[in-house]
């Protein structure tokens, strides 16, 4: 069981729902994350360069063919403060005896 | 005397919402097209019918087809692959459903080739290749919804 964390970092909107789109993922293309954020090339980078700096985040550039390819990934790190952060939000729900769909 | 929550219960119920739409949105990107199934079907059918002709140069030109063909339909779904969905999310259950469904597609096929070669039928294994490609057709998107209900239904987070 995961112990519950608040993170701050995470919390805010934008990364809130970045961070959730790599947890469900191994790794995802930084297209892919623009696309489906709509967000512009600069936001992204700088919410991506935000959360590596903390640790959170593995960014890795590679090229396919002559296309380069930008991919991301949730480090170890941040995988634990995702988690620790869900049950933070989960233990606020329960307690104020809100139900929660599973 | 407990801390205050850092955020208020409605707010907390709605980063939850909010990660649970975003899991739901990475399944959705991975998985293959309804239009994969009729094309694999169709290009193991040409295939096998090609090699049952038994003249060798239609079976040269059916090797090149079925690999050139199945080559195209699967770089196709791998070059608009941008996200690869966490394999726990899919889980020994959606293993299951994955083998599963191969095992009877395989079986029904096989099963027909065997029974049609009994029976004296001149293309055993092209009916039997055409039965597995129906069948995938049929029961693949059905499959792929499957899937997709269970991954976006795995609980988030730490698994609470």
């Amino acid at each position: 069981m995961t112990a519950p964390r608040f993170d701050e970092l995470i919390h805010a909107p934008t990364r809130l729902s970045l961070v959730s789109l790599l947890a469900a993922t191994e790794w995802a293309e930084f297209r892919y994350l623009r696309e489906q954020l709509g967000m512009s090339d600069s936001a992204l980078s700088k919410q991506l360069a935000t959360l590596e700096q903390a640790g959170y985040l593995e960014v890795s550039k590679s090229f396919v063919g002559k296309r380069p390819r930008t991919s991301v990934r949730l480090s170890r790190d941040g995988r634990r403060a995702f988690d620790g952060h869900v049950a933070a939000l989960q233990e606020i729900v329960a307690q104020a005896g809100a139900r929660l769909l599973p | 005397m407990s801390e205050p929550p850092a955020v208020s219960p409605s707010a907390a119920a709605d980063a939850l919402a909010e990660i649970r739409a975003r899991q739901a949105q990475a399944v959705d990107a991975t998985l293959v097209p309804n239009t994969f199934w009729p094309t694999v079907g169709g290009l193991m059918v040409a295939f096998t019918a090609a090699v049952e002709t038994g003249r060798p140069w239609l079976l040269a030109v059916g090797t090149v087809a079925f690999v050139v063909g199945l080559t195209a339909v699967v770089g196709r779904v791998l070059m608009r692959h941008r996200a690869q969905v966490r394999t726990s999310l899919i889980g020994v259950r959606g293993g299951a459903v994955i083998a599963g469904h191969v095992f009877v597609t395989l079986a029904l096929g096989l099963g027909t080739g065997y029974a049609a070669e009994s029976a004296g039928f001149g293309w055993p294994a092209t009916l039997g290749t055409t039965v597995t490609a129906v069948a995938m057709t049929a029961t693949g998107p059905w499959v792929m919804r499957h899937l997709r209900d269970m991954m976006a239904g795995r609980p988030i987070g730490g698994g609470r």
